[in-house]
């Protein structure tokens, strides 16, 4: 669905590039979970998945990005946002009105969908994030987090075969944060939507993602199964980023000769293990 | 000295923030306020810091109501760092960022300024670069720095880790951590549960405008029954340490039942695993 050729991207404003000879391929409907430091150039890879690299972001741009089929420096920013929607960091900055049905309807309105599929595609799109009680309200009235599932159910009301999220739970509780990676897996099992998610809570990423992709200094340094990715927990951590503790727990343990099984992703995997090294 | 006697807060008549909370927190503390978004915790720093006024109950700084203390008197005693730091930073240089708070409290001089180089080295900045160009985490390091060059006795941190990354955040909590070590009293609101249990030593748990659990952090993080009610999740490694006496009972009276930190948790299993 998403592939990424010997891209490399110089700002116009820096000296280096930011990304630098990156070559990833995310089949279709998978979820897909991006990490790393600040300043590793995982928001760019981001703009250039859904087009605002290199239609609103002037630079050099090397390489190729095509989103399900289509060159994303040909096409226009208009077509490829029929294929791939957006969730930015700034919530506020993507939120257009002052009513939770009037965000979700915006989009549809906007892409000319026909006036008797808009009132289905509302509220399909809001009982996927868990929030059709909140049709009527007032967006100024709403939690971060409700905002954020806002700002989620009118991208998914287009129905994109693409959802690009940049971290999207940053200032979510845990079980919000959690929540909303339980509706957006459920949501993109159901459809085949392909999902690329940035984050820095790792544990999410271990447990819901697919493919683990860590980003170092503009270069993918890690793309495979979380279990494949989270065995390098030393060299994670020298890179900025660091294991849920059950998987480091259980590297140690690994690294003592207590443990000799897989890679544990999550508390429960790790409990599981741990009972049977103390058995 | 914070207390809190019974407090009652609102943003309007229709929705009530806080009903009656009551706490205290000695000098010297390092606390962590946990809880879902909307539970009162920010509410709860904002009438700390005197930017909220309560509708009925007291908040005392040092015994004194904040309703009788004027902005700069609690602004000399408490400093607030912001979730977002772009809603404190103002300047056009670091440096000035840094004296900013001096000139608004009408103590500019030698002593001010010898406190903003100190703070500049220690953290490391670009006195001369522009606040706005620089970076998230540092642009969160340097309005935490506008605090710490102050030196007020309660620094008050609404979400200090959000957005940055794990190095970062541990540079911040690092900073932190050493304010607490000469003397400060810390009070912060954090989502991250590891984060509590690595720096807080004490936990308070809100849940709908009210305290539901207040103790020593692991006797908090403990508490299935109060975290529960506040839909949070332990840590991993007390998820872990509260999950395997319930798999199998052998385990009840073990240390890995008992163990609360990676270190804490790896002894216990070479432990358990040696018998």
């Amino acid at each position: 669905m998403i592939h990424i050729q010997d891209f490399t991207f110089r700002y116009r404003e820096s000296e280096r590039p930011v990304v630098e000879g990156v070559t990833l391929d995310i089949p279709a409907g998978v979820f897909a979970g991006i990490t790393g430091a600040a300043g590793s150039g995982k928001s760019t890879l981001t703009y250039a998945m859904n087009g605002i690299i290199p239609h609103c972001y002037p630079g050099d741009f090397y390489g190729t990005v095509t989103v399900d089929g289509v060159d994303t420096c040909t096409a226009t920013l208009t077509d490829l946002s029929r294929a791939v929607g957006s969730v930015c960091q700034d919530i506020d900055s993507q939120i257009v009105t002052s009513i939770v049905e009037d965000e979700v309807l915006y989009g549809l309105e906007n892409f000319g969908v026909p006036h008797d599929r808009i009132e289905a595609r509302v509220t399909e799109a809001l009982e996927a994030m868990g929030i059709a009680d909140l049709r009527e309200r007032a967006i100024a009235s709403l939690s971060g987090g409700q905002k954020q599932k806002v700002a989620i159910a009118s991208v998914l009301a287009l129905h994109p075969k693409v959802l690009v999220l940049d971290e999207p739970t940053a200032e979510l509780d845990p079980a919000s944060s959690r929540q909303v990676f339980e509706l957006l897996a459920a949501y993109a099992r159901d459809n085949g939507t392909t999902v690329v998610v940035v984050e820095q809570k790792i544990a999410l990423l271990s447990e819901f993602a697919d493919v683990l992709i860590i980003v170092d200094g503009g270069r993918i340094r890690f793309a495979a199964p979380p279990r494949e990715v989270l065995a390098h927990s030393e060299e994670l951590l020298e890179l900025g980023v660091n294991c849920p503790r059950s998987t480091t727990l259980m590297n140690r343990l690994a690294n003592a000769g207590l443990y000799t099984g897989p890679v544990c992703c999550d508390v429960r995997e790790a409990s599981e293990a741990l009972l049977e090294v103390v058995a | 000295m914070i207390e809190f006697r019974d407090v009652h807060a609102s943003y309007d008549e229709d929705i009530k923030v806080l009903d009656g909370v009551s706490f205290q927190i000695p000098d010297g503390e390092f606390v962590a306020f946990v809880g879902t978004n909307g539970a009162g915790k920010s509410t709860t720093m904002r009438l700390m810091n005197g930017l909220l006024k309560p509708d009925a109950g007291q908040v005392l700084l040092d015994g004194v109501p904040t309703t009788e203390l004027k902005t700069s008197q609690i602004a000399r005693r408490v400093g607030f760092l912001f979730q977002n730091p772009d809603s404190q930073i103002c300047c056009s240089t670091v440096r000035e960022e840094l004296l900013f708070g001096f000139k608004a409290l009408g103590e500019e001089g030698p002593d001010a300024e010898a406190a903003v180089d100190g703070v500049i080295r220690e953290f490391g900045f670009d006195a001369d670069a522009d606040p706005f160009l620089l970076n998230r985490g540092t642009r969160q390091l340097l309005a935490l720095a506008s605090i710490v060059v102050l030196a007020p006795p309660v620094v008050i941190l609404d979400e200090p880790t959000t957005g940055l990354d794990f190095r970062e955040c541990m540079k911040v909590m690092g900073i932190i951590r050493r304010l607490n070590e000469v003397g400060a009293t810390i009070v912060m609101v954090c989502h991250d549960m590891e984060v509590v249990a690595d720096f807080a030593r004490r936990v308070i748990v809100m849940s709908a405008g009210a305290v539901v659990d207040d103790g020593p952090t692991f006797d908090v993080l403990r508490n299935p029954h109060a975290l529960g009610r506040a839909s949070l999740i332990p840590p991993q490694v007390v998820d872990i340490s509260l999950a395997l006496p319930l798999m199998d009972e052998r385990l009840v009276e073990s240390p890995v039942a008992l163990a609360n930190t990676l270190d804490e948790m790896q002894a216990a299993v070479s432990e358990e695993a040696g018998r």
